[in-house]
């Protein structure tokens, strides 16, 4: 069952050069300037890159989320299944919110509602997608509960009485009541401590297997990346500078960027006197470097970086860079 | 032997709360020596800024001595507390709500120094903010800028220069880099080194990242449930940890490489509850290796090698 679906090469999600802009009297923010990103049926695609890289966005615009009126999609084509998202009604894409696609968040603290109990928050979505009676509804929600592994009468209880750890467990119940095709998990266990997100990880990571469940997990953390992706896309300022499989970013990484990423993070078993941070700040949204947008940044930063920017080049089936290094090698250059 | 800066003995702070008594800090006891860094761990509500809060009495300590530089800082006056505080400096988490919106750059680091009085000349002043500012990396134009124009790693620069204003010995770091990218993490973490390499300081490095920690610290002090657990030299305890628990957080941390990917001892349940805990082992009923006597006895600290402390009935015993 499962390699026939793997055969069959089917795409639950395609995205092809989304531009994303945040336009106000003052000023333009640029926030996802030409993504694109592929994840196949089954597969976990982490999405990294540090703040303001346009990952958030990118998530919000798989449900047309992107906030109105300053949010503006100005060119780029969201495939669901083959279904065009971004030429879906209203009415549609309610439908496919919380069914086809669901979504997790960072913060569990705030993304339940204080007033409603967690049974009740579950249970609305399959109330609306499944068509159940209350009752019906409310009963699933207590079989998600054990599911994420807190016990069915709490179902009766309010989020304050749950700890972060199982808030977003029922965070999770919610975005799996209607068994999705895709679930975008935005930073899901960044408020968590390292234990419970050890917990959740891996709660993740057997749900999405059991349902074969297609991810988007967006992440800043590289070890988290190792842990659940199949795939890497490493995004810098609104762009995707380097994918690849877990092997050709961990293994054979080609980007600068990738690799000042990895350099800075302090190894947990090599102690050195020193870190190598990456010189200089993120770009300005408003105000982006002209050429490759990392180029003032950069050790390799060669004249052609500042002119015109990288266009993606395949090494391989799998690993993609935009950088001028590799205009005509696949070589590591780094 | 005079070589010990910070000695904190036995220190409790207890909260009074509706259902009875929170032990956030109990019987907590460690030595720092001068221009070290001792390194404290734990999970949310183990204790660890109410720890360094106490220390500096922002909260006053429920029992027990803090005793630095051969002062017990619990027993001054506020007079001579107020003068006690141009030694020992904090550095706040989040950048973004620790600074002034309302002040510029300049303002929020001179503000400690016209508070004490230090330099009553405006002129020399503004020279000492300027000088300040170059030591943790502002540029000089920046001296009229706001916060909100400023971005994470340029804002907690501005921190630690306020704390550097007053000349400190000892400065207790309270999750300094965990609001901030990795890139502009490493930024930070070395400017703090630097700045201690150069002018002799001692830290206490508050944190919930264990391998920010491990590259930061001498010496690594565990918590759980407002209790020391562990303590250890960094390279012993990451290692050689002995207490379930340290060795459970250090296997929860997730590694940046594919292969070689070390085992997992996943903890089963949450932190209970540091609300009236009886006296038995706190981290008993989430221990893989627990036995009848940890719901029975607590545990005490003993050394097992050179200045390594476990809080374990099972260690030390055949």
């Amino acid at each position: 069952m499962e390699s026939k679906k793997m055969n069959e090469q089917e795409n639950t999600l395609e995205i092809r050069n989304l531009v994303i802009h945040y336009i106000s009297d003052e000023e333009v923010v640029k926030a996802v300037n030409g993504v694109d990103i592929i994840i196949k049926a089954g597969k976990t695609l982490g999405l990294v890159g540090e703040t303001g890289a346009g990952k958030t966005t990118t998530a919000l615009s798989i449900l047309n989320l992107v906030p109105e009126p300053q949010g503006k999609i100005l060119s780029g084509e969201i495939l669901l299944e083959g279904r065009s998202v971004l030429t879906m009604s209203e009415l549609e894409l309610e439908e496919i919110r919380g069914d086809k696609v669901a979504m997790i968040f960072q913060d569990p603290m705030t993304s339940l509602n204080p007033v409603h109990t967690v049974g009740a928050q579950i249970a609305e979505s399959i109330e609306i997608h499944r068509k159940v009676s209350k009752e019906e509804a409310l009963k699933q929600a207590k079989e998600m509960l054990e599911l994420v592994g807190i016990p069915g009468e709490r179902s009766n209880e309010y989020p304050y009485q749950f700890s972060g750890g199982m808030k977003q467990r029922v965070v999770i119940a919610i975005a799996l009541t209607c068994s999705p095709d895709l679930l975008i998990a935005d930073e899901p266990t960044t408020a968590l401590d390292v234990t419970i997100q050890a917990q959740v990880l891996k709660l993740i990571n057997e749900l999405r297997r059991k349902y074969h469940m297609s991810m988007l997990m967006i992440t800043h953390d590289l070890g988290i990346v190792a842990e659940v992706c199949d795939e890497v896309s490493i995004a810098y300022a609104g762009r995707i500078v380097e994918h690849g499989t877990l092997e050709d970013i961990f293994d054979n990484l080609r980007h600068p960027y990738t690799k000042g990423l990895f350099d800075a993070l302090p190894d947990i078993e090599i102690r050195r006197s020193e870190l190598k941070p990456i010189k200089g700040l993120m770009p300005d949204p408003t105000n982006l470097p002209s050429g490759c947008p990392f180029h003032p940044r950069c050790d390799y930063v060669m004249e052609v970086c500042s002119q015109s920017l990288p266009e993606n080049k395949w090494l391989s089936e799998t690993h993609c860079v935009q950088c001028h290094l590799y205009k005509d090698t696949n070589e590591s250059r780094l | 032997m005079s070589n010990i800066l910070l000695e904190v003995k036995d220190l409790k702070k207890y909260y009074k709360v509706p259902k009875g008594m929170l032990h956030a800090v109990d019987g907590v006891s460690f030595d720092l020596e001068k221009g070290k860094t001792l390194g404290i761990v734990g999970e949310s509500g183990c204790g660890k800024t109410t720890i360094g809060r106490t220390i500096l009495r922002l909260v006053e300590p429920t029992s027990g001595s803090v005793i630095f530089d051969g002062v017990d800082i619990p027993k001054l006056n506020t007079q001579e507390m107020r003068h006690m505080r141009q030694n020992m400096q904090l550095i706040f988490q989040d950048p973004f709500s620790s600074l002034n919106p309302r002040k510029t750059i300049t303002q929020t680091i001179e503000e400690p120094i016209i508070l004490a009085n230090m330099i009553p000349d405006p002129d020399k002043r503004f020279m000492r903010v300027m000088e300040l500012m170059d030591t943790v990396g502002l540029a000089e134009r920046l001296v009229n800028t706001y916060p909100h124009e400023l971005d994470g790693g340029r804002r907690q620069r501005i921190g630690i220069a306020r704390a550097l204003a007053m000349n400190p010995k000892f400065i207790i770091c309270d999750e300094p880099v965990s609001a901030l990218d990795v890139s502009i993490q490493a930024q930070i973490l070395n400017l703090m080194k630097k700045i201690q390499r150069e002018m002799g300081l001692t830290y206490i490095f508050i944190t919930h990242n264990l391998s920010v920690v491990n590259h930061f610290s001498d010496d690594i002090a565990v918590m759980y449930l407002g209790r020391l657990i562990e303590k250890a030299p960094s390279e012993i305890l990451f290692t050689n940890p002995a207490h379930p628990y340290t060795q459970a957080l250090l296997s929860a941390i997730p590694v940046p490489r594919i292969h070689n990917r070390p085992e997992r001892l996943l903890l089963r349940g949450e932190i209970t509850s540091p609300i009236n805990p009886e006296p038995i082992c706190r981290f008993a009923n989430r221990c893989n290796c627990a036995v009848p006597i940890c719901s029975k006895e607590e545990p005490g600290l003993i050394e097992i090698e050179p200045n390594h402390f476990v809080a374990c009935h099972l260690v030390g015993r055949a």
